[in-house]
Order: structure tokens, then C-alpha cells, then sequence
């Protein structure tokens, strides 16, 4: 073994060796990097992306979750309101008479009595009052009818006549406003 | 001879019944009316009956204009122009239309629609119901759409051979494209094309245009 090979071993053996106070010394410096403010990227792009830009409590989070959730059933409930009930509310079944069941829906937000004129009641506001369904603004109500063309309408609170949203319209508005038209016993009743 | 003698039996059975259906609606319009109004109603009735003209719809004309007080001219004037449009629906229509296919059809006679339309569209179904095709170019008309293009709509689609429930998915989808603020033309448009789309028989290049009434451009 030449001087230089014994400098190399020397060398090896003094990499090898323990440090005194290293392990001090890595804790102090991973402390002191959890104290310092750690420099982000900037603006709101990076912000949206950096995956340590939002902390919270997990019951928090879930309470946002949920907010989330109760904000966006209002929103369709508010926007179905807008629609002004344009589903379809018309049910029809076939009775044992050969007649026909029709059940008719309305909604009419803040009125206190809602009724069906149409030429089966000879147009007539006291013949068929609508009953209030348990949600408040919907109104009902079920009455035998004639196959044909039937046109209806709904009057509010005994005043405003209103035809359904969600019929067909006639095609005159003879009397000031137009009525709706109901076909019943056709291959399709509407 | 038995036929005639059975047909003799079954009209004096049939008329009395006839004659009392008559009278109840009478009965009904001298209840709700003045007589100075009931009277004149009566005698447009009697002659609608006369000519054979559904009466029902001209009774509940009648008491709609009551129900909405409206004055007893315009409920005269209203109840002889919807007797008339139901004559001139019968002409267009023909003489075996049934009394809701004529009530319909004057209807869509009032708000424009040509008796050619009519006619056409009985040509273009001539053994089918009526009655949801001139409700579907009805309710078209009211909600703007103009009377040509309401009317080459539901003439295409029933010339097309469509069904009265795709009619009426046909009403709906273009009663939603104006709702959501299209032009009633360009909605109607719309539907129609989707409709033939959809119905078999039908090229989607011949949904892309309106037909061509006879004599037009």
C-alpha cells in the first residue's frame, strides 16, 4: 500500500465518522425553516393552483360543503318559481264511465281562493273552487270531462282570469284574454 | 225496407232527445242572460243547429262573455262571428267533421288562418282526427308566431306522417325556444326541422326547410 492509498482510506474513515452535535444541528435548522414565511408564487392564478392555499378544520369544510349544497337547492327552487309552473300539470285517467278524470293544477303564489271556469261549468267561478295543496302556492282540482276541445281558464281570488302555463293557448282572445284549450279522448289527450 | 223503417224508428226516437238538448241549452243562456240578450243568442243557436253546426260552443261563448261581463253587444257580435267560423270551418273541413274538429277549426279560422290551410291539412290527413293539429297551429298563432309560418309548420309535420303526441312535443319545444326569447318565426322554424328529424320517413335536408303551399314561391 502505497502513501497515497493509506491518504484515501484515512480519508474514508474520516467521512465515516460520527459529527459531534449533527443531530442538534439538523433539528435548529428544521426549526428554523418552520418559522420562517415561506415565499408563495404570486397572484391569483398561482393561488388557485398551489395546493397549500386553503386550510381549514375538516368540520369546517363539511359545513362548507353543505352550504354549498342548501345554496344551490334554493337556487332551483327559486328558478323553478320564475318558470310559473310550466311542468307539466295536467293528469288524465279514463274512468270506469267511459268519462274522463282530469286533474287540474295551478300555481298562484299569494291568492286566497283559486277556481276553473270553462265551457263544462258554463264558465261559471263558483262551480269548481281549487283546493290549496299542502305546499301553499299550488292549487287543484279533479273533475270528470266530455271527450272533445275544452277551453278553461283559472280565476284568481275572483278577479284575475289567467290561462294555463302549461296548455295550449285559443287562438282568439274573444273576451280580452286568451283561455286555454284541453283536448280530451283524442289519440293524445293534452 | 227493414233499413228504412229502422232508420225512421231511430230518428223518431233521436229527436226528441235532439229536441231536448236544444232546449236545455236555451234553458241555460234565459237563466244566466237578460231576455233582451238571451233572445237574439237563441235565434243564432237555432240557426247554427239548423244548419247542422255544433251549438255547445256558441252556448259557452255565450256565458264566457257573461262570466267576464262583457257587454251584451260584444257577446252578440262574438257568438254570431264564431257561428260563422264554424261554417266556414265546416266548408274547409268538409261535411263529416266532427264537432270538435269544426269548433278547433274555427278558432284557427279567426286568429287568420286561411280556409286553404284547413283544407290542406284535411288533405294531408284525410281519415285522421283533426283536432290536435289545428290546436297545435292554434296555439302557434297566439304565441306570435306568424299565421304562413304557423301554418306550413303543422302542414309539414302532418304531411311528414307525425303522430299527435310528436305534434305535441313539437308545441312544447317551440313554446320553449320562445320562452327562452327566440323569434317565434325562428323557434317555429326550429321545431318543425327537429320534428322531421325525428320522424321516420323524413331526410334531415328536408327538415332544413319549410314546404311550399301550392302557388307560392
Amino acid at each position: 500500500m502505497n502513501g497515497d492509498d493509506r491518504w484515501d482510506d484515512d480519508v474514508r474513515v474520516a467521512y465515516q465518522l460520527p459529527i459531534e452535535g449533527e443531530e442538534q444541528a439538523r433539528n435548529r435548522a428544521i426549526r428554523r425553516l418552520r418559522s420562517e414565511s415561506v415565499t408563495r408564487r404570486r397572484g391569483m392564478g398561482a393561488w388557485w393552483v398551489d395546493p397549500d392555499a386553503l386550510r381549514m378544520p375538516p368540520a369546517l369544510a363539511a359545513a362548507c360543503v353543505l352550504a354549498v349544497l342548501v345554496i344551490g337547492a334554493w337556487s332551483g327552487a327559486a328558478w323553478m318559481a320564475t318558470r310559473g309552473g310550466r311542468a307539466p300539470l295536467l293528469s288524465i285517467a279514463t274512468l270506469p264511465s267511459g268519462s274522463t278524470a282530469v286533474t287540474f293544477v295551478f300555481r298562484a303564489p299569494g291568492a286566497t281562493r283559486v277556481s276553473l271556469v270553462g265551457d263544462f261549468n258554463g264558465w261559471d267561478p263558483d262551480a269548481t273552487p281549487l283546493a290549496r295543496a299542502t305546499t301553499g302556492e299550488i292549487w287543484t282540482a279533479q273533475i270528470p270531462l266530455e271527450h272533445g276541445l275544452h277551453a278553461y281558464a283559472f280565476v284568481i281570488d275572483g278577479r284575475d282570469w289567467e290561462p294555463d302555463p302549461s296548455a295550449p293557448l285559443a287562438p282568439v282572445a274573444t273576451f280580452g284574454r286568451r283561455n286555454s284549450l284541453l283536448v280530451v279522448g283524442e289519440d293524445q289527450a293534452l | 225496407m227493414r233499413r228504412l223503417l229502422a232508420l225512421a224508428l231511430a230518428s223518431l226516437l233521436l229527436a226528441p232527445g235532439r229536441a231536448s238538448g236544444d232546449e236545455s241549452e236555451e234553458a241555460r243562456l234565459r237563466a244566466r242572460l237578460k231576455p233582451e240578450l238571451a233572445t237574439p243568442l237563441i235565434e243564432v243557436v237555432r240557426s247554427a243547429a239548423a244548419q247542422g253546426l255544433p251549438t255547445a260552443p256558441l252556448v259557452a261563448r255565450a256565458l264566457e262573455g257573461a262570466s267576464r261581463q262583457a257587454g251584451d253587444a260584444a257577446i252578440l257580435d262574438a257568438v254570431r262571428r264564431y257561428a260563422a267560423g264554424l261554417a266556414a270551418a265546416r266548408r274547409a273541413l268538409g261535411s263529416t267533421a266532427r264537432a270538435a274538429e269544426l269548433d278547433a277549426g274555427a278558432g284557427a279560422l279567426m286568429a287568420g288562418v286561411p280556409e286553404d290551410s284547413l283544407a290542406s291539412l284535411k288533405r294531408a290527413r284525410p281519415s285522421g282526427s283533426l283536432v290536435i293539429p289545428l290546436v297545435v297551429l292554434s296555439d302557434f298563432v297566439a304565441r306570435g308566431v306568424p299565421v304562413a309560418n304557423a301554418s306550413n309548420a303543422v302542414l309539414a309535420a302532418t304531411r311528414a306522417g307525425a303522430a299527435d303526441p310528436a305534434l305535441l312535443r313539437m308545441r312544447e319545444r317551440i313554446h320553449e325556444r320562445i320562452l327562452r326569447g327566440e323569434a317565434p318565426t325562428g323557434a317555429s322554424r326550429e321545431g318543425l326541422r327537429e320534428l322531421l328529424m325525428k320522424t321516420p320517413g323524413t331526410s334531415k335536408e328536408r327538415g332544413s326547410r319549410e314546404p311550399r303551399e301550392k302557388g307560392r314561391p
